[in-house]
């Protein structure tokens, strides 16, 4: 069995009912709930636990768990098994106890670490469903109280403090030894999400539950109870039944709450419910008490639990997709800093670029490197929006720096990118962009792929050189060359990304060629480009990334 | 969603004939999937861009690469009736260079018999 980090539906660091250890490895660190003992530590790939260290012995040590107490046990290791710094044979488990397998000090595991936040929500709970409970109040209405107080708590990690105190409660008005909450998992299995024995102690999963009782219950989608199993014929075969005397038990499926208005009116509301775990109680004597319960005061148990753990899901559901969000936009500051591009200085050219973003990450970029070669700039634009944009772009960014900077020809280089892309078939993302080196002597070389062509303006007269090639990515058998113009002194090269002349304003006219040549042929200074676009658009936000460079040849 | 697509057939060749905007998402996600259901029937589609005012980069990749996966099966994707818009956008990517763009489809379909006989 491998570590999976406690990140599952229901168990989240810091409140789960199981103990949790927190192993750190050099920088890294995470979470295992101890939901199962032995729970095995050591080098060999079938460990609970799996330290790659020849240090540590392939069977180092082993958890076990007797009464809820923890305790570590060396298996006869080599290098030895350390509790907080002091080597061990064997050794009770206190909170926040370290312990070393072999290695020292890179690698660690600290043993259910004291949260701020551990037991608080539970406290909360039990505070809330305690207040203004006068004496007579009965089991049920505490209950009730509990579980309208636990359904506005719609917070995150509560969950399993929700099941905790609702089987301390199941287990108060049943009487019943033990209570267990199983949820189901994605392959259809049942997971302990939760166990409690009537003194309150945390219990973990173990074979004297009766678990044909529990797979049963979820397959057929309804409750099993038995008040005396003694008498009861057909229960030979339930191993467990017979092997632990278990006279009592009561098994609820937790079915899934129904959104009643997406239901045809026709459909009675009990078919479709399906179970998404199990509620099970159990005792080894006959109760007479559990008689005194009726059955329908349990199955509004269940029906509350299952939709106190619904909500509690989507909530967490709603966590993790404000995490995804949040994932979103640091990859957006990432991408930003990688545009931010540090312009070379060099005595013959200016070089300057704006972009304004569109709301989304976008897939523009450009770039200046300066060599022998002469000043470089590249501006490029990847099809489409978002993530997978972004990343394109940085790739591409990646590539296309790195090659400039050794001094690459321009043509070798839009080559070797659209080899790359190409042959990667990532689908139908490609980009157009422009590679423009300028010499000392003014000898500027470019090449086209598929981009808005540049404006070359010389005075105050515009040329639109038709030179292109096709855009990179798209078909691996393009072929590709570059062109060459001589410019002057204060001749200046500004390259756009279609954002700009595709630009819309509350009309629906784009901005366009005409009017971008017509102002850059007016005007000396790229903001001007800018202003006259803020000032054609009006209010209407701009649907793409609007990217402008200008180079400025200075002799 | 901005956009209609007109099916019909002729001469043994399909016709898709659009109407709206082809871009990045939604309508490119559509046409994509209407023209790859029609190349498992008919290798030989004419997209008709007559009633098409914008096509975005995204567009244009898809429809690349669902012609790429026609001409691998010996057959072709056609446009006609392109306005200037589109044909610039043709221009500047050179894409005209891969594409057959005829002004009508009926060229456009004429234009698939001449090279299948």
């Amino acid at each position: 069995m491998g570590v999976t980090p406690s990140t599952g539906p229901v168990s989240s660091a810091g409140s789960s009912i199981f103990p949790t250890l927190v192993f750190v490895q050099g920088n890294e660190q995470r979470t295992i709930s101890l939901d199962h003992t032995p729970f095995t530590v050591g080098r060999k790939v079938d460990k609970d636990l799996v330290i790659a260290d020849p240090r540590v012995s392939r069977d180092h040590a082993i958890i076990t768990s007797e009464n809820g107490q923890f305790s570590v046990q060396d298996q006869g290791s080599k290098h030895g098994t350390f509790v907080n710094g002091e080597r061990i044979q064997r050794k009770t488990l206190e909170r926040n106890d370290r312990l070393e397998f072999g290695v020292r000090d890179i690698s660690y595991v600290i043993f259910n670490p004291q949260h701020a936040t551990s037991n608080t929500a539970r406290e909360f709970l039990s505070q809330i469903s305690g207040i203004q409970i006068s004496t007579d109040t009965t089991d049920l209405e505490k209950l009730t109280l509990f579980l309208e107080a636990a359904r506005k708590l719609n917070t995150i990690g509560v969950l399993d403090e929700i099941l905790v105190t609702l089987l301390d409660l199941t287990l108060k008005l049943t009487r019943a030894e033990r209570g267990y909450v199983f949820m189901k998992t994605e392959e259809g299995g049942l997971r302990l999400a939760a166990g409690r024995n009537s003194k309150g102690e945390p219990l973990l999963d173990d074979k004297t539950i009766s678990h044909s009782i529990l797979e049963e219950t979820l397959k057929s989608n309804s409750e099993f109870v038995i008040t005396d199993t003694s008498r009861s014929l057909d229960l030979a075969g339930r191993q467990s039944i017979v092997a632990y005397d278990l006279r009592t038990v009561i098994c609820m499926p937790l079915k899934k709450p129904q959104v009643q208005t997406t239901r045809d009116a026709a459909t009675p509301l009990e078919t479709g419910s399906e179970a998404m775990g199990v509620l099970y109680v159990d005792s080894r004597f006959a109760s007479r008490d559990i008689s005194s319960v009726s059955n329908d005061i349990l199955r509004a148990i269940a029906t509350e639990a299952a939709s106190l753990i619904e909500n509690a899901r989507l909530v967490q559901a709603e966590e993790a997709a404000r995490r995804y969000q949040q994932e979103l936009s640091i990859a957006a500051s990432i991408q930003q800093r990688l545009m931010a591009v540090t312009i070379p200085e060099v005595p013959f050219a200016q070089l300057r670029g704006r972009n304004l973003s569109c709301k989304e990450i976008g897939g523009d970029f450009f770039d200046a490197v300066n060599t022998a070669e002469g000043l470089a700039v590249v501006l490029a634009d990847v099809s489409g929006k978002g993530v997978s944009a972004a990343l394109l772009a940085s790739t591409l960014q990646g590539m296309i720096y790195s090659q400039l900077a050794v001094g690459t020809p321009l043509v070798e280089i839009v080559t070797a990118v659209n080899a790359f892309f190409t042959h990667k078939h990532i689908g139908e993302k490609y980009a157009t962009l422009i590679i423009a080196r300028i010499r000392k002597d003014g000898e500027l070389e470019y090449v086209n792929c598929g981009h808005v062509p540049p404006l070359l303006v010389c005075k105050t007269e515009v040329i639109r050189p038709p030179h292109g090639n096709l855009p990179v990515g798209l078909l691996a058998e393009a072929t590709y060359s570059s062109d060459r113009v001589s410019l002057h002194t204060g001749d200046r090269l500004i390259l756009v990304t279609d954002g700009v002349t595709e630009a819309e304003n509350a009309r629906g006219d784009f901005f366009e060629d005409h009017r971008l040549e017509a102002v850059a042929g007016k005007s000396s200074s790229m903001e001007d480009i800018f202003a006259a676009l803020a000032n054609f658009c009006g209010g209407t936000p701009l649907s793409d990334d609007c990217t402008v460079v200008e180079l400025v040849y200075s002799g | 969603m901005h956009l209609k697509i007109e099916k019909r057939a002729t001469q043994g060749i399909t016709i898709l004939a659009c109407h709206g905007r082809i871009m990045f998402g939604d309508e490119a996600n559509l046409l994509r999937s209407v023209l790859r259901d029609v190349l498992t029937t008919n290798h030989k589609v004419v997209v008709d861009l007559a009633d098409v005012n914008h096509l975005d980069s995204g567009g244009l990749g898809m429809l690349v690469g669902v012609r790429s996966t026609a001409k691998a099966d010996g057959g072709d994707i056609k446009l006609s009736g392109l306005g200037q818009r589109l044909r610039d956008v043709l221009q500047i990517t050179k894409l005209v260079t891969v594409f057959d763009v005829y002004d009508t489809e009926q060229q456009a379909v004429e234009a698939f018999g001449a090279t299948s006989a």
